[in-house]
């Protein structure tokens, strides 16, 4: 019984983290940037829902509120920084991408202190346990895992069937061809920006409902362990991110449940370097050369 | 229909188009024909705005789409099927098709069949990931996909490039009946036999400049030309 109840505890971290990979694979798969800053976008999120919280207003107010901000200010780094370095080479922009991320660690620290705010979860999500048998299952670990599974399944409509979709993979299988067809691949990789925050704003409250502090750091680890999470189920990929977001929960949940929590971090990133290692293009991934 | 004035075209700092002018008039079949590396598939780029010209000016149908945006030009319905195909291979045979009617507004039937009654085999195939067709069924579908935007003007890149015999007579039909049916053809080949003896007129491009141009016959029969790209 032990075992189902981190199981469950395993595929609440996983949720968040498959997430917020989600945002890192579709923005690497058409574009081929590693967006670094998605970690802080994250982090902007908790800073807008906190406030909005703080000052007594209604959650979901904070919720709609922390997602539009994400996707308002992903979409404004893609103009800024990274759209004018479009034909630039690709180190270039992994280097924007980390000044971004700097930058915007920065301006919170400017803006908020260094100090973490506590934010108020039970607001967001009572704080209600159900006993099925022996095991306990939190209210907030129900919820992220169905508003999960519920994301994934909107986006992945969202990509086979609808046009966008359509457009969207096809850009990120061959920007010049989709250029031909007619398709506007500047608003295109706009929009690819704007999903990827969506699911980051949505990941973001989760993760605050879970760890309830807010920090200008708060977004660099969990980025990282977003990114594991993307590499390891193959990045560009979309069911790779939902399984490589999981796989990592798991692990951490499995490590910490053997006794071993302060090794959880080590462990996440000793799977980045075996992946690399062993199987770059991760579970799902394609191998880099297309054939032509 | 297109003019072509006088471009110069550059990658970095390597001049590959120097001051290139020629002419594509209503219901034509027009072959360009050179070695490899002359610049022809640098042109077709040009023409549809994946590249620009450093100067120089580029004409569809009176409006000037030099400075175009590329998906803008599929638009006025000027259409590119580009040189190795470049279908999405991870996409089906239908999404393919859809994406290249991305400009209309919906996914009309009747171009569809009408696209399947040139096509049959990608009728039959149309379920299928674009990936696993065969070279001769990419072809077709890279030219299917470029008609589904109902363009005015297609531009061929080397359609029978990598084909059987049997495959290139086949595919050059279809050009044939294409060009029938209304559509104007700008039509790049290093298969200069092939390309001049369906083509009405016919430019030889060599390291980025035209040095000779005249109706299909004309070039077929030429000296120059037999020598350097009849094999004779
Ligand atoms: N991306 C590029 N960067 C630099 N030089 C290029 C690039 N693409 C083409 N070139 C050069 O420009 C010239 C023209 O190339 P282009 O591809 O237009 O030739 P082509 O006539 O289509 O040849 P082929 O018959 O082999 O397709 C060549 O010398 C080529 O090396
Ligand atoms: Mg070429």
């Amino acid at each position: 019984m032990l075992l189902l109840s981190q199981l469950i505890n395993g595929l609440q971290l996983g949720s968040i983290y498959a997430l917020v990979a989600l945002g890192y694979s579709m923005v690497y798969g058409i574009i081929m940037l590693l967006n670094f800053a998605h970690g802080d976008i994250i982090m902007a999120g908790g800073y807008i829902a906190v406030l909005i919280l703080t000052a007594g207003r209604n959650p979901v107010l904070a919720i709609i509120l922390a997602i539009i901000g994400c996707v308002l200010l992903s979409v404004l780094i893609e103009k800024v920084a990274y759209k004018p370095l479009r034909s630039a080479p690709r180190i270039s922009l992994l280097i924007t991408a980390i000044g971004v991320s700097l930058f915007l660690q920065n301006m919170a620290q400017l803006l908020f202190t260094a100090n973490a705010r506590s934010f108020p979860n039970t607001v967001v999500i009572p704080a209600i346990n159900f006993r099925i048998g022996s095991i306990n299952i939190s209210l907030t670990a129900l919820v992220t895992i169905v508003v999960t599974i519920i994301s994934m399944i909107c986006l992945t409509l969202l990509v086979q069937k609808t046009k966008m979709g359509k457009a969207m993979r096809a850009v990120s299988e061959d920007t010049d061809a989709a250029k031909l067809m007619g398709i506007n691949v500047n608003s295109t990789i706009t929009f690819t920006f704007a999903t990827g925050s969506t699911l980051a704003g949505i990941g973001s409250i989760l993760y605050c409902c879970r760890y309830p502090l807010v920090s200008p750091t708060m977004g660099s680890l969990l980025g990282l362990k977003a990114f594991v999470a993307a590499v390891l189920g193959g990045i560009g990929s979309i069911p790779g991110a939902m399984i490589g977001g999981l796989a990592i929960g798991f692990a951490e949940v499995l490590v910490s449940a053997v006794g071993l929590s302060e090794w959880t971090d080590a462990v996440v990133f000793a799977i980045l370097i075996i992946v690399l290692l062993v199987k770059p293009t991760g579970f799902l991934g394609r191998s880099m050369q297309e054939k032509v | 229909m297109l003019k072509i004035n006088d471009i110069n075209v550059y990658y970095g700092p390597i001049h590959a188009i120097k001051g290139v002018s020629f002419e594509v008039h209503p219901g034509e079949i027009v072959a360009l024909i050179g070695a490899n590396g002359a610049g022809k598939s640098t042109i077709l780029k040009t023409i549809s705005g994946l590249l620009r010209p450093k100067t120089g000016s580029i004409t569809f149908m009176d409006t000037d789409i030099t400075k175009m945006e590329a998906h803008k030009i599929v638009q006025q319905g000027l259409a590119h099927c580009p040189e190795g195909r470049r279908i999405f291979l991870r996409m089906t045979v239908m999404e393919n098709l859809e994406m290249g009617a991305y400009t209309q507004k919906g996914v009309d039937e009747d171009i569809i069949e009408s696209v399947f009654a040139r096509f049959p085999r990608l009728k039959e195939r149309r379920r299928q990931v674009a990936g696993t067709l065969s070279g001769g069924e990419q072809q077709m579908l890279a030219m299917g996909r470029a008609l589904m935007s109902r363009p005015k003007m297609i531009m061929l890149d080397e359609p029978s490039m990598g084909l059987a015999p049997l495959l290139v007579e086949e595919i050059f039909d279809i050009i044939k009946t294409l060009n029938e049916s209304g559509t104007t053809v700008l039509l790049v080949e290093q298969n200069a036999g092939m390309a001049l003896e369906i083509a009405h007129r016919a430019y030889v491009l060599e390291t980025g400049r035209i040095t000779l141009s005249g109706t299909g016959k004309e070039l077929a029969t030429s000296d120059e030309i037999k020598k350097a790209y009849l094999g004779g």
